[in-house]
């Protein structure tokens, strides 16, 4: 209970200091964005935002709409969205998802993804670079240049003793870390990690928001989506709530935890009767 | 109007076989998920199995494996002697000969499902599609070595003559009754399909599976029975009306193979899952073919292109384009892997041995030596076509023996026609086959897997239609002295007729071979260039997983695109040897059966490495491993059975194809030198820890 009552506090501060900055540009920002299937409305006019230097939360519970965002700002429902998507001063609507990510917009995935039959280094550079034709037959006449960027990356998640082995044959964790790092390398201004604590057990989910937490101060900005209220409250600045499809709150995780309506979405009547 | 009337009605007969088709292909998809392409073949088999019992009373042996043959080869004698035929009295009748045929096929049906394709159940789409590719060679090189393979046999037709004899009077245009009776008995089949899918345990046991595997095998449902029962019923269908419309529509194995093309285009229709589509589309398609066939003949200013071989391609394009992903997914999970694309370390002591052994044989070998090695050299560069397109991308494609042709055909447009000198026309050639790479990867886009399978198959049979018979745009056919001069550069020729010192009067001279090392050379170093450079680790990605790739920024269209335009070149480049080494084109090289056993022997091979490649080139037709198959276990007319069965062996077995296996071995070996040298150091330092423990003693 003291552990939780100190990563709260540490929440509180960290959101008190970002909420002078409060001005500060938005990266990210959705306006009115549906996402529908046949008659269902998955996601339905979400307008929120992601701000620069800031650890972004989304939760909601099962089937809030929280994956389905993901995919719709990342381009791969171009059929089913409507809506607005603004990302650095760019329009990324209904944007094919490798311009997507050549913007700077990232992020990984809950079931992984992973390229399992090459080398975890191989992942990374993978997405390392976008490769233009022309520079693809530049690449194949001289031989690949640098790697710099992608050992970096290698070396901040302590991938770099595994890097030339194949993601099937590390632990659940690591290859969580493995799918990061290949959304962290595009020189990606915003990442948008889906489920990332998903499977992994108590410890092994605190270790992965200080690690998450330690990739913010280095200067990347991240959007967390997960259903894990402690794990979010514990180390996001800002916090938006979905709930079947709809954002239902915003604000710090203090406000957040206290919110009778997000309280009453995840715990129901008996929640609210608390 | 009459007599395309009369066209619409007459179709009925293929149209019964393509429809019976077709049902077949939904009905092992959803009850398996396996696209079937031997399903042709399947109603070859029964079908001659029937004339066999019903003529002479002989059941059909497939040619069964001799273990003692190289045995038998070497010393000249026939030890074990598998009967071709099992004889079972006279002529049978035709009713217990039909049951028997059927027979025949339920046990098929049993035998593929069950040795075949349940353990591929969970293989990625490459393995399965292989697998049946396999089967369908197997089987349609069995029905030409037991029967031969171009005319009809005779055929005693089910159907009384009463009904055969007797014509209809339909507004103005007289039919034969018959026709009637074969869409009736199509459209009740079907019935009979929809009705049992629908109303009975067998179908919602099976449509339960197929909606999703696992939960269905936790109530109680075994998917595995369920797609036994199927694949038996779909080899019974297509064996019976495989034999009743033999008599009207010729029965060849070649013919009814390939009638495979068409069902896969309706039951595409019908994306897999509606037995009506499925067989109003087979039997629409069949009409329209008729109408088509008949317009060219009727109307002289209708082409002569074969629109109505060409339709299939059409309507399986239409509806791929139309609908995208057409494939229904399946609750099942996948976890078999592609081959393991390892790449090729650059030893160069080890590539020099194996270019100073070819040149070798290519001088000094006796003729067939020398011809082999030069073909597969050839056939080791088209297999490298498939290792980037199939190999790296993952991407199936069925046409790349189509782009040869092309390019065999631009060679002699550019270097015979225009008198494009040497290093130009075949290169441009190649280029003519890269265009049509690039509009064949369209589909590609849109789908992958099966689906992409089937459009390559149609598009392979389209290029083989439209441009290099009738009318086609390369007019091959009654045109075969289309030939070209061997190619020189700076006054040396270096064609099959130039000159050499060495063994200069022998046709395909050193020369030649020489010249086609060099270019295998250049195209090995290129593809496992590709393979270490960005675009090639990009290629893996896109095989790994389409979607991750797109998320990681890699523009999946282009890699696509790439791949199919680099692996088209390759095959054109393959093209124009091929042309040079035999100084005019042939279309029968080209033809859609051919395009088959490439990706067949590709996959032998070793479909991922540069290394499988070359392994895949001496298996190829005339290459040197065949020469050296002749020579040892006379494999002759049997080579075509060999490869489709050992393809399925490989399939179900090594996925990774002769290359992995060869791998493993020596892994295996390595790993074994290994253990014994730290087995004798261990000893070693015992021992003389043992010694030294003595050593200072009292």
């Amino acid at each position: 209970m003291s552990a939780a009552s100190r990563a709260d506090g540490a929440g509180a501060v960290s959101a008190a200091s970002r909420a002078d900055g409060a001005g500060a540009g938005a990266v990210l920002e959705t306006e009115g964005l549906t996402v529908r299937f046949g008659g269902v409305v998955a996601v339905d006019e979400v307008s929120l935002d992601c701000r620069s230097g800031d650890l972004t939360g989304l939760i909601g519970p099962n089937g809030a709409g929280k994956t389905t965002l993901i995919d719709a700002v990342t381009g791969f429902l171009p059929g089913n969205t409507a809506g607005r998507v603004r990302f650095r001063g760019r329009d990324l609507t209904r944007m094919a998802p490798h311009r997507v990510a050549w913007a700077g917009l990232t992020r990984t995935w809950q079931s992984l993804e992973l390229f399992d039959d090459i080398s975890v280094r191989s992942n990374l550079d993978v997405a390392s670079r976008r490769l233009t034709p022309l520079g693809a037959v530049r690449d194949y006449l001289r031989g690949s240049a640098d790697a710099s960027s992608v050992d970096q990356v290698l070396e901040l998640l302590g991938l770099a003793d595994v890097a030339d082995r194949q993601p099937r044959e590390l632990s659940q964790g690591r290859r969580k870390l493995v799918g990061v790092g290949r959304a962290l390398v595009a020189g990606a201004a915003l990442v948008m990690l889906d489920e990332p604590a998903a499977g992994l057990d108590r410890a092994e989910t605190v270790w992965l928001g200080d690690r998450l937490r330690s990739l913010v101060e280095a200067g990347y900005d991240m959007l967390l989506v997960d259903h894990d209220m402690s794990l979010v409250l514990r180390v996001c600045d800002r916090i938006h709530v979905l709930e079947l499809g709809s954002l239902i709150a915003t604000g710090t995780p203090a406000e957040i935890r206290d919110d009778p309506t997000v309280v009453a979405a995840y715990l129901g009547s008996h929640g609210s009767s608390r | 109007m009459g007599p395309y009337l009369q066209q619409i009605l007459l179709s009925s007969g293929a149209g019964a076989i393509f429809a019976a088709l077709a049902i077949g292909l939904v009905l092992t998809y959803r009850s398996s998920g396996l696209i079937n392409f031997a399903h042709g073949a399947i109603a070859t088999y029964v079908a001659y199995t029937y004339t066999s019992l019903q003529s002479s009373g002989d059941l059909p042996v497939p040619p069964l494996p001799n273990p003692l043959a190289p045995v038998e080869g070497v010393f000249g004698v026939e030890i074990l002697d598998f009967p071709d035929f099992v004889d079972l009295g006279d002529g049978w009748n035709k009713w217990p000969a039909l049951a028997g045929a059927l027979a025949v096929a339920a046990l098929l049906g049993l035998a593929f499902h069950f040795l075949v394709f349940r353990a591929l159940r969970y293989q990625p789409p490459l393995t399965k599609v292989v697998a049946s590719i396999g089967l369908m060679l197997a089987l349609q090189s069995a029905v030409v070595i037991r029967f031969g393979g171009s005319r009809p046999p005779p055929i005693e037709p089910l159907l009384p003559p009463s009904v055969r004899s007797s014509t209809v009077d339909v507004l103005g245009t007289i039919v034969p009754w018959d026709r009637f009776v074969l869409l009736a008995v199509t459209l009740g089949l079907t019935a009979g399909l929809w009705a049992l899918f629908r109303w009975t345990r067998f179908g919602l046991h099976t449509r339960a599976a197929a909606e999703n595997e696992r939960y269905a095998t936790l109530m109680g449902i075994s998917a595995d029975r369920q797609a036994a029962l199927s694949w038996m019923l779909a080899a019974v269908l297509a064996g019976f009306v495989g034999i009743l419309v033999a008599p009207t529509t010729s029965l060849t194995p070649f013919n009814f193979t390939l009638f495979i093309v068409p069902a896969l285009g309706a039951a595409l229709l019908a994306r897999f899952t509606s037995f009506w589509v499925a067989a109003v589309g087979a039997v629409g398609l069949a009409m329209a073919q008729n109408v088509l066939l008949y317009a060219e003949i009727d109307h002289g200013w209708f082409p002569d292109l074969n629109l109505d071989a060409v339709l299939p391609f059409a309507v399986i394009v239409v509806a791929m384009m139309a609908r995208g992903q057409v494939l229904p997914p399946r609750g099942a999970v996948e976890t078999g892997r592609l081959p393991q694309a390892f790449p090729s370390p650059w030893r160069p002591s080890l590539a020099l041995t194996w270019v100073a052994l070819a040149a070798a044989v290519v001088i000094w070998g006796p003729f067939d030596y020398r011809a082999g090695v030069t073909n597969s050299m050839i056939g080791a560069i088209l297999a490298l076509s498939l290792v980037v397109v199939t190999g790296y991308v993952g991407q199936i494609s069925l046409a790349q023996l189509a782009f040869t042709g092309v390019a065999a055909a631009g060679l002699a447009s550019f270097g015979a026609d225009a008198g494009i000198p040497f290093p130009l026309a075949p290169l441009l050639a190649a280029l003519a086959a890269t265009a049509f790479g690039l509009l064949l990867a369209l589909p590609a886009l849109r789908v992958r897997g099966a689906s992409l399978a089937i459009a390559t198959l149609a598009s392979a049979l389209a290029i083989d239609e439209l441009l290099f018979r009738g009318d086609g745009w390369f007019r091959i056919e009654g045109n075969p002295n289309r030939s070209f001069d061997d190619p020189s550069m700076f006054g040396v020729e270096f064609g099959p007729t130039s000159s050499f010192p060495i063994n200069g009067d022998e046709i395909p001279t050193p020369a030649f071979g020489l010249f086609v090392l060099v270019v295998l050379v250049l195209a090995c170093g290129a593809v496992i260039r590709l393979r270490q450079s960005r675009l090639g680790e990009q290629m893996l990605a896109v095989r790994a997983n389409e979607r991750a790739a797109a998320a990681a920024g890699v523009n999946v269209a282009g890699v696509k695109l790439a791949a199919f335009g680099i692996a088209a070149f390759l095959a054109g480049i393959a093209g124009a040897l091929n042309g040079y080494k035999l100084g005019s084109i042939k279309i029968d090289s080209f033809s859609v059966l051919a395009n088959l056993s490439i990706l067949a022997f590709a996959y032998l091979g070793g479909i991922s490495t540069v290394t499988g490649a070359l392994y895949a080139g001496t298996l190829f037709a005339s290459g040197i491993g065949v020469v050296l198959g002749e020579e040892l276990i006379e494999l002759g007319r049997y080579e075509t059975y060999v490869a489709g069965v050992a393809l399925i062996v490989t399939a179900v077995v090594n996925p990774q194809g002769i290359d992995g296996f060869d791998r493993q071995q020596r892994e295996r070996v390595k790993r074994w030198l290994r253990r014994r040298r730290a087995r004798r150091a261990a000893r070693l330092t015992a021992a003389s820890a043992a010694a030294g423990a003595q050593g200072p003693g009292p």
